[in-house]
């Protein structure tokens, strides 16, 4: 008997969740239309210029596309401030095979083995060794950093193939970047098996309760290793986007690169210790988050604010979703 | 205060590393060890030290407490001091303002992390982006020169001979009296009781909360007076000095013995592994690799030395554990 309005009861806060989770999305959505409202009137349609729209759209997707995988670290809260500096080791493979004449496919492969390489290693650590997620990736952020450094050796690498501007940006659909419409899908999947499909469930289990997950009998370490190797493959996807935007490897290629990624998933309603995130937020977050970016381009404000108002909304983002969590305990 | 056989331990193994470090030193680069260097190694090992003993204490409070901020904190206190400077405030007025801001910035980390329970990892990266923003904003992003002479004494002068100032007069005082706090004080204990312990700690009547809050603005206190020895010693503020501090002092921290998971950690490891981080980021620049690469083989040494750790730790737990359903 009790059992089964404790049931109905979980059942009803899982709804209420939700329905806080789809609230927060649909304040997220009207932040955006705001923000576009004031950037149209503002710059004289200069944000509207072909050009600028694509390039927001571009930026959107690379920042979105390592966010699905931040999405999932965070769930299971841990964090990846190693990001950027994958980003700047598979642009620096990417640009290493270019020199030396390697066909595209081998490129390619290459620079999606880079990312998994450097995922496995987080989440190995993380994982198996039970080292804390923050000293991981603080640490491979710095070794993939002097990687960089090692591998390019002080110059720039500037042998990118044509092919990722051409497939993800140039071809257009609608007017809009084909990479757009890939990410777009990407999200949709993505979220839909977080959502409704058991390996999902299983993530947001592993984040609300590690614990009762390993005496659930799931393979919690093998699950925790396979996410942080995705994170790393998707960052490395991120760098071809990247690639095909600004196709040039300098030794400080992808730094800050992470604060973006945390930022659009911690404001896409992530909370940072664990358990709960959605990866329609974390796309949301990342518009908001490269919106503000364009802004500050556009309005002509000097380019160090960036820092200050990317570190001061986390901040907010953290707070709203804290207090939502209280919220949701009463 | 913890048992002290175990720390003695601790420090002979780090002594044998420093004499390890040493020795190659000397094998790689004859006379890397003189008097000489080891002056001016001490000129820059001071303000990651200062630095790395707030980290410590931050680290050592437990309840996922770190402090990725420290860098930013060095440099915006730098830069305040020098633009004040610039627009002919006193020195020494320029000096206490930059040095209460960092107090505050350390207030500001605190406050998020213990009063608003934002983790300490999203609070002090969102802070490191702002306060590293505000340096640039201050500074219009270039290094500000132009301080009065008096302002070199903080950094460039010497004691005793050739010994640097700031290693006398502010490093050791500070390295004795947070020993002190640590080990003979009232907060010390606290300090310790909140990072083995935060339930049992607060059902001693210990503000958990306090304790942390003030291990963040010693934080910022330390970090501005490193922020000032680096302006002086250059006389010139950088908007982008202390880049990778983050991680030079969660290295120092944790080699020292410090745990991530809190309650433990020693003023003395701590003073030894920055002797270790100092002497290996000195060889390097006398053997010419690189900043970047040295951040990389700091970045090795802090994954290494917390996997170490953390293996020991481990087999405890799992003994625990066992006799925990051994007893079921």
């Amino acid at each position: 008997m009790s059992q089964t309005t404790a049931a109905t009861r979980s059942g009803s806060m899982e709804s209420l969740k939700h329905s806080f989770l789809m609230k927060y999305e649909f304040i997220l959505f009207v932040l955006i239309a705001l923000i576009v409202l004031f950037l149209s009137i503002t710059t004289d349609g200069n944000f509207w210029n072909q050009g600028n729209l694509s390039s927001v759209l571009v930026s959107v997707s690379i920042v979105s596309i390592a966010a699905v995988g931040a999405t999932l670290v965070i769930i299971t809260s841990g964090i990846d401030i190693s990001a950027g500096s994958v980003l700047g080791l598979t642009a620096t493979v990417v640009a290493l095979g270019g020199q030396h004449g390697l066909p595209l496919w081998l490129i390619i492969v290459s620079a999606l083995a880079t990312g998994c390489i450097a995922g496995f290693i987080n989440g190995y650590l993380i994982a198996v060794h039970k080292v804390p997620a923050i000293i991981v990736t603080l640490g491979t952020l710095s070794i993939w950093r002097s990687a960089v450094f090692m591998l390019l050796g002080g110059s720039w690498g500037t042998d990118i193939p044509m092919e990722f501007s051409e497939w993800f940006i140039m071809t257009k659909l609608a007017g809009v970047p084909l990479i757009f419409w890939l990410v777009i899908v990407l999200v949709l999947v993505s979220g839909y098996m977080m959502n409704n499909r058991k390996w999902g469930r299983y993530i947001y289990a592993l984040g609300n309760n590690e614990e009762a997950t390993v005496f659930a009998g799931l393979p919690t370490k093998r699950l925790l290793v396979f996410i942080y190797v995705i994170a790393g493959l998707l960052v490395a996807v991120s760098a071809l986007v990247s690639l095909g935007q600004s196709p040039i490897v300098q030794s400080s290629s992808g730094q800050g690169f992470e604060l973006s990624v945390i930022a659009a998933v911690v404001i896409g309603g992530a909370s940072i210790s664990g358990g709960r995130g959605s990866i329609m937020g974390a796309f949301l977050g990342a518009i908001l988050v490269e919106l503000v970016r364009n802004a500050v381009i556009l309005l002509h404000i000097q380019p160090f604010w960036t820092g200050v108002v990317m570190g001061v909304m986390i901040i907010i983002a953290v707070l709203v979703s804290l207090s939502r969590d209280k919220g949701g305990a009463n | 205060m913890k048992s002290f056989g175990k720390s003695l331990n601790q420090y002979l193994a780090l002594i044998i590393l420093i004499v390890i470090v040493v020795v190659g030193a000397n094998m790689l680069y004859p006379g890397a060890t003189s008097i000489d260097n080891i002056y001016s190694m001490s000129t820059f090992g001071v303000e990651i030290g200062l630095i790395a003993l707030g980290m410590t204490l931050i680290i050592m409070a437990g309840g996922g407490g770190i402090d990725l901020s420290v860098g930013a904190i060095y440099a915006l206190t730098q830069i305040i001091a020098a633009y004040l400077m610039a627009e002919g405030v006193n020195m020494w007025a320029a000096v206490g303002i930059a040095i209460l801001s960092g107090v505050f910035m350390g207030f500001v980390n605190g406050y998020m992390v213990t009063k608003l329970r934002i983790p300490a990892i999203i609070a002090t990266l969102a802070t490191m982006y702002v306060f590293n923003g505000l340096a640039l904003l201050i500074s219009n992003g270039v290094n500000i020169a132009g301080m009065p002479e008096e302002f070199a004494i903080f950094g460039q002068g010497v004691m005793f001979g050739n010994i640097p100032f700031q290693f006398i007069a502010i490093y050791l005082p500070a390295l004795i009296i947070i020993g002190y706090l640590l080990s003979r004080s009232l907060f010390g204990y606290q300090l310790y009781l909140t990072g083995t312990n935060d339930a049992s700690a607060k059902l001693a009547g210990i503000n958990t909360d306090r304790v942390r809050l003030i291990t963040y603005m010693l934080t910022g206190l330390l970090c501005a007076i490193a922020g000032i020895i680096g302006s002086s010693r250059l006389l010139t503020a950088r908007p982008d000095a202390g880049d990778i501090m983050n991680l030079q002092a969660v290295t120092i921290a944790v080699l020292g013995g410090a745990s991530i998971f809190g309650g433990r950690g020693t003023v003395i490891g701590t003073f030894l592994s920055t002797i270790v981080i100092t002497l290996l980021a000195y060889i390097c620049n006398l053997i010419n690799i690189n900043a970047v690469m040295q951040t990389g083989a700091i970045g090795i040494i802090l994954i290494v030395i917390t996997l170490g750790q953390n293996n020991f730790g481990g087999l405890k737990r799992l003994k625990s554990v066992f006799l925990a359903r051994k007893a079921v």
